[in-house]
């Protein structure tokens, strides 16, 4: 075990010593700060303030950080986190054979499994990273910008209606961050599998990229109503079923369980495929 | 040290090895020869466990590289002709990840490594601002770590200046004859083989066509240059002497056991005018052509 872990020290090196990766996180930043920027124009705050208040609500009251924040976090992960999660995960491993790295690191007397298994953890460590790093983010922005108060969470597209005073929302955001982790982890998971194919990192990137889009797109189609608990996205939104009242507990453990079943595929198949596969200059 | 058994090879259908088989001796430097797309980084790849054999099997210190890839390379050190490395972290961090994966190495052997390899006074500095020497050095120190007794080097002169092609030799020679390492030496350039191996297998097109010492190669055929009168006449009646082969007009080559003044004297009593006999010691640019391309060989 320490062992394994002196190897996932020097992936973690490998992954945080790049300039691209803080890159990232300042993009993200920005993009919350513009969002935090849209939430404020007049037309906007109109719109907002007729939601809360036709929900029952008091605009001044749950217009607050907390509502912010959640508004930024899932926009901001929405647009971008999917890009960057593909990004990284579809590099990991297809950007080493590429470089070349990867048959250096095959001259050990290392097992791949033992190798897949170090890069899969970065994977695991950077998602959770990138979401708890927006999800807090927002918090803070959120909380500085329109301060202490009570949440609405407010997430277009989603059935969703509850009022929580401060504290308990507060609780239920941070609840919200390792589901909505462990939602992106799919996503991860699903490039870190194509990764491991003979296969450039950049079509990696986008093949990942690509179905899951096709995934939401169809998703979101009324048409394909009947068939959405086969799709990854219906799945991957459970971490929302956080913010309703009651807790549907076993709705959410049912959609954790497929997304882990998920990604263990994801992994088994990705994992057969480089075990299997020549590695040549 | 090193055992091959009939290790064969094709990617898509194409052959990239057939029937290989060989043995490396613990302490020698051997060579492995051929152009480029003989086989030999495929023979590598398989001696490495990433490339797996359609038949046969390798063995490093007679443990099964394909049945126990940790335990056969787990005193096993390579490089490739450029070495790859992280160019955003230093020296040191590279050498800290790659070994990593073989065992926690004391900072005192990576030192000692590095101090083998003389890059010492740089080994902080990111790897972007090495020079190719400088990196296949630093190749040299990850193939050295932790406590290797082989190492496989593919082309790692590659990409030198005469100088560095010099130093790296010399490196290599020192650790073969200090450290008592066994160096597996791979390479399409002659005269890189030459130098630094005594026992060569050549390739050409995944098939070994010589195994054993430059010595055995150069003395096991000889040329001979003949001036005669009826070079016609002569050569039916060479050609009815056994071991001799007529490479061109005038030209002919001569097994190792045969004698030269037999053969004269063949020619003189059939009748011919023999003005001049001159043998010819072929270059081993020669000897090597006439095996892997013998047309090329006739011309040159």
């Amino acid at each position: 075990m320490s062992l394994f872990l002196y190897q996932l020290r020097g992936e973690l090196w490998k992954l945080f010593a790049r300039k691209r990766t803080y890159i990232g996180y300042g993009v993200f930043l920005s993009v919350e700060l513009l969002v935090l920027l849209l939430l404020h124009l007049p037309r906007t705050q109109r719109f907002l303030r007729r939601m809360i208040e036709n929900s029952g609500g008091l605009f001044d009251e749950y217009f607050s950080g907390l509502t912010v924040a959640l508004m930024m976090m899932a926009f901001t992960l929405f647009m971008l986190g999917g890009l960057y999660l593909a990004l990284v995960a579809g590099d990991i491993v297809a950007k080493e054979v590429e470089d070349g790295t990867m048959r250096m690191t095959l001259c050990r007397p290392v097992s791949r499994i033992r190798v897949l298994a170090v890069k899969y953890v970065v994977c695991v460590i950077y998602t959770f990273s990138l979401v708890f790093f927006v999800g807090l983010s927002a918090l803070i922005l959120g909380l500085l910008v329109r301060g202490t108060g009570g949440l609405f969470p407010m997430i277009p597209g989603v059935n969703l209606l509850a009022f929580y005073d401060f504290w308990p929302g507060l609780g239920r955001y941070l609840a919200a961050l390792p589901c909505f982790a462990l939602s992106m982890l799919t996503f991860s998971t699903f490039a870190f599998q194509l990764s491991c194919w003979n296969v450039k990192p950049a079509a990696a990137t986008i093949s990942a990229i690509t179905v899951f889009f096709v995934d939401w797109i169809l998703h979101e189609m009324p048409y394909f109503e009947s068939y959405r608990s086969w799709m990854m996205t219906t799945h991957m939104n459970t971490w929302m079923n956080v913010f309703r009242e009651p807790l549907q507990w076993s709705r959410i453990v049912e959609d954790y369980a497929i997304l882990l079943g998920l990604d263990a595929t994801f992994l088994i198949v990705g994992a057969v495929v480089f075990a299997s596969r020549d590695f040549k200059s | 040290m090193i055992e091959l058994r009939n290790l064969t090879k094709a990617y898509g259908g194409k052959p990239a090895l057939h029937d290989l088989s060989l043995e490396v001796r613990r302490g020698e430097i051997f060579g492995l020869l051929g152009h480029n797309g003989a086989g030999k980084s495929t023979t590598l790849g398989i001696l490495l466990g990433q490339v797996y054999p359609d038949q046969g099997e390798a063995l490093i210190g007679g443990v099964s590289v394909q049945r126990q890839r940790g335990r056969a390379l787990a005193r096993t050190g390579a490089i490739f002709e450029a070495p790859r490395f992280y160019d955003y972290l230093s020296g040191w961090r590279n050498l800290e990840i790659y070994t990593s994966y073989s065992a926690r190495v004391p900072a005192e052997r990576i030192k000692e490594a590095v101090a083998i390899a003389g890059l010492t006074g740089r080994i902080h500095d990111r790897v972007g601002t090495y020079s190719q020497g400088m990196r296949q050095r630093l190749g040299l120190a990850q193939a050295l770590l932790p406590e290797n007794e082989v190492i496989l080097l593919d082309e790692p002169t590659n990409g030198l200046d005469p100088e560095g092609i010099h130093e790296m030799r010399e490196l290599i020679r020192r650790l073969n004859r200090e450290h008592g390492l066994t160096v597996v030496f791979c390479s399409h350039l002659l005269v890189e083989v030459e130098q630094l191996c005594d026992h060569v297998v050549i390739l050409n097109q995944g098939r070994k066509i010589f195994d054993g010492r430059w010595a055995d190669l150069a003395v096991d055929r000889r040329e001979v240059r003949l001036d005669v009168d009826e070079w016609e006449r002569a050569k039916v009646l060479l050609s009815g002497a056994g071991g001799v082969r007529i490479e061109g007009v005038g030209m002919i080559s001569l097994d190792a056991d045969c004698v030269i003044a037999d053969l004269v004297a063949r020619l003189v009593h059939g009748g011919i005018r023999v003005s001049a006999v001159e043998p010819r010691r072929r270059s081993l640019e020669q000897i090597y052509l006439s095996l892997t391309h013998p047309g090329a060989a006739a011309k040159s």
